[in-house]
């Protein structure tokens, strides 16, 4: 990246928008996360109209994975727009297949939810190109078994058009990462970070750690972020100490005794 | 037999040795039943070009109801010309006879020398020379009745009716008046009857997939005008293509919702035919497309709102869409069900069939409909909003994958009851960080009769590197059996 100077790379991006207008890296508008430093990493939030793509750092961490796609697609869902999840046969029997109470759980409502299965990677990519262009549709995850090979430039070219007509968020999930190039927006890596105990020393919140591997729109790098299960959010920052736990706003759950 | 061994005398009934002894070269093949009621059928198919309404008659006849019909073709006589001479084109030697009763038809197409059109009210004068063979009647009846002299419709038609019934049966009256009309006889129609049906008949066949999609939009068009006249939409569509060497391909889509968009009805055949490639090959061309309504239900139109852009069209048309393409049970929703059992907890329902709540306006609606149905929770009102199935706690109570076979594992854990210490799953050695647990799930004994079920124990756990897992012991230490196993039933975020 830093071989050019900045300046040249901005003419050339704008000169390249004038001929070919999909290929503006202008944000249309940005899925704020909610970590300060995601949210700059990403100039904005995660851009809407463009795909995204997701992998597991191992095998095992596909929950992690999985979880943070439907993370990202519940916060594009606040304003009670549809997901829709696609997935083969194979993943499904292979890795599991989505399961509602903890779907609810993560912040998804089960009304929000549409899943389709299909039999074949390439029928996953036609259904996902024919919903990216649907705007009822906050998110589309497609999920795709093993390096997703199916996936190759030409059908994601096919996607990331798609979803620019649509502008939702197009989330494409490979169970296993794949060194393809493809004209996503970001590139994630996403592994299962060790979760701080609550204070029972029991489990505490979800962490995802998200190496941030390709970004057209601005840096790249690491970040540990965790899912808040109560208020549906990313937690700004994962605070240290048991301090954490007085600090936590709980006055929609019990304003008597506060006021008492 | 064919008209060549008629010609040489033979019949049916005659033994093979007899006919064979007459004509040594005479070439033999066994009959096919089979294969005559799929021939028939596809006869039948092909005659839904002039009627919706057939009914099979086995083995060798079929029953169109043209009431109404015979107009488009020129006319009654002309229409049966036409059955003739297309058939003949394909090879086939068909009788045709018009009358005012299925009996009469029958009769005269069997017994009368050529294709013939009774005039309405003739169906009496048209019977009396046949013989009674010509009202459908078992041949003991018949021959009972030849036995006193009774051998012509006309002999029996005026005769009084209690001691003929008396003596050769109730069915022998009952085929009589159902030849003359004073009986009913319905006629039971091979396909369903559409509820509205418009097609395109055309001079030249048309050969290019792009023509017949076209012809489906133009059909849809007329199919809308039906339709909104009468406040309806289609909730089943089915096109049937005729090509013109006889073969009917027929396609069937069905919809979320009330439908009568030409647009987007084409794009559903669209999906489908690109799902099913061999509908549209044309062959020689098709020369009627036809487009039926198969099931309607009320549409009316609908208010559209300034506030905010409603995609609840959208939505349902896309849904239509990828049914069409990968089956409308492929793309579903999950429905809470009134269960403890982790597996079961949800249930995959077909999106179309459960219609969402598209906007948080309608999310009441959904609450009264849970509220009535036996599936649903229906002790409290539904969870609309996320997060409302479970009191909260730090982590979540439930993974957000889970394997349709729980995963057996080697798991190390304390007897009787604690958790696992490390487990092996898919080969790698996991070491257990934290657990939570167990949360006991004990399975439905009331549907359990002979015991056989064992308790679960589960427990979430996370790994040193943060996986976390649900796992499961099946079996209690010392209760039920020993040793238990372990099974790893989901995935956390």
């Amino acid at each position: 990246m830093p071989a050019f100077p900045d300046r040249t790379l901005d003419q050339l991006r704008r000169a390249v928008a004038k001929i070919d207008p999909a290929s503006s890296l202008e944000l249309k508008g940005g899925l704020r996360l909610g970590v300060p430093t995601l949210d700059a990493m990403l100039e904005g939030g995660l851009a809407f109209g463009a795909l995204h793509e997701l992998a597991p750092a191992s095998p095992f961490e596909l929950g992690a994975a999985f979880g943070f796609a439907f993370s990202l697609a519940a916060l594009a869902a606040v304003d009670g727009r549809q997901v829709l999840y696609i997935e083969t046969d194979f993943a499904a029997m292979e890795g599991g297949a989505p399961y509602g109470p903890g779907l609810d759980q993560l912040g998804l409502s089960l009304d929000q939810l549409l899943i389709l299965q299909v039999a074949q990677p390439r029928d996953a990519l036609f259904a996902c190109e024919e919903a990216l262009k649907c705007p009822a549709l906050a998110a589309t995850l497609v999920e795709l078994p093993e390096d997703g090979v199916a996936a190759d430039p030409v059908a994601t070219r096919r996607l990331a058009l798609a979803v620019q007509a649509g502008g939702g968020l197009g989330l494409l999930l490979r169970q296993k990462a794949s060194p393809l190039p493809i004209p996503a927006m970001t590139r994630w890596q996403v592994a299962a970070a060790v979760s701080e105990p609550d204070r029972f020393g029991g489990l505490g919140r979800t962490r995802f750690d998200l190496l941030l591997k390709r970004n057209r729109r601005g840096r790249c790098g690491r970040v540990i972020a965790c899912w808040n299960h109560d208020q549906h959010s990313f937690a700004p920052e994962a605070l240290s100490l048991g301090l954490a736990e007085a600090a936590r706003d709980r006055s929609d759950r019990a304003p008597l005794r506060r006021t008492a | 037999m064919n008209d060549a061994a008629a010609r040489l005398g033979l019949t049916t009934g005659m033994a093979l040795a007899d006919a064979k002894a007459m004509y040594p070269a005479l070439s033999v093949a066994d009959a096919e039943p089979q294969a005559d009621a799929r021939l028939l059928a596809a006869v039948a198919d092909w005659c839904d070009r002039y009627t919706p309404l057939i009914g099979l008659d086995p083995p060798d006849g079929l029953l169109l109801d043209i009431t109404g019909c015979a107009h488009l073709f020129g006319g009654e006589a002309a229409l049966g010309r036409d059955i003739v001479r297309r058939l003949a084109q394909q090879g086939l030697a068909a009788r045709v006879a018009v009358a005012d009763t299925a009996g009469g038809a029958w009769a005269a197409a069997r017994f009368e020398k050529s294709c013939l059109v009774v005039p309405p009210g003739g169906t009496r004068e048209a019977l009396l020379p046949l013989q009674l063979a010509a009202l459908r009647i078992a041949p003991e009846v018949q021959e009972a009745l030849a036995q006193v002299g009774l051998k012509r419709i006309a002999d029996v038609i005026d005769r009084p009716r209690a001691p003929l019934a008396a003596r050769f049966g109730q069915h022998f009256i009952r085929r009589l008046d159902q030849a003359l009309g004073r009986d009913e006889e319905p006629i039971t129609p091979r396909l369903p009857v559409p509820a509205c049906v418009v097609e395109r008949r055309f001079a030249e066949p048309i050969l290019l997939e792009a023509d017949v999609l076209g012809t489906i939009e133009f059909l849809a068009h007329e199919l809308a005008r039906v339709l909104e006249r009468r406040g309806e939409g289609a909730r089943r569509l089915a096109v049937a293509l005729f090509r013109t060497d006889g073969k009917v391909a027929r396609a069937e889509v069905g919809t979320g919702a009330p439908l009568r968009d030409p647009a987007r009805i084409r794009a559903l055949f669209v999906e489908r035919i690109a799902a099913a490639g061999d509908i549209a090959n044309p062959g020689f061309g098709f020369d009627v497309i036809r487009l039926a309504a198969l099931a309607t239900e009320r549409c009316d139109p609908v208010q559209t709102g300034l506030a905010a852009p409603d995609h609840s069209a959208d939505l349902a048309h896309l849904i239509d869409r990828l049914g069409a393409r990968f089956g409308l049970r492929r793309i579903t929703r999950l429905v809470p069900q009134d269960t403890h059992i982790p597996e079961f907890a949800v249930a995959a329902v077909p999106a179309a069939e459960d219609r969402p709540p598209l906007s948080r306006g309608q999310a009441q609606r959904t609450d009264d409909r849970r509220q009535q149905g036996k599936n649903y929770l229906s002790s409290e009102p539904a969870p609309t909003q996320a997060g409302a199935c479970r009191p909260s706690s730090d982590s979540p109570t439930r993974p957000i994958r889970l394997f349709p076979r729980p995963e057996p594992i080697e798991a190390m854990a304390e007897v009787p009851d604690g958790p696992p210490v490390r487990f092996r799953w898919r080969q790698v050695l996991h070491q257990v960080a934290h657990a939570e647990g167990p949360e006991r799930i004990a399975m439905e004994w009331w549907r359990d009769e002979k015991g056989r079920v064992l308790t679960r124990d589960y427990f979430r756990i996370e790994s040193e590197s943060g996986v976390r897992a649900w796992l499961y012991r099946e079996g209690l230490y010392g209760h039920e059996r020993a040793p238990p196993r372990w099974f790893l039933h989901g995935l956390f975020a």
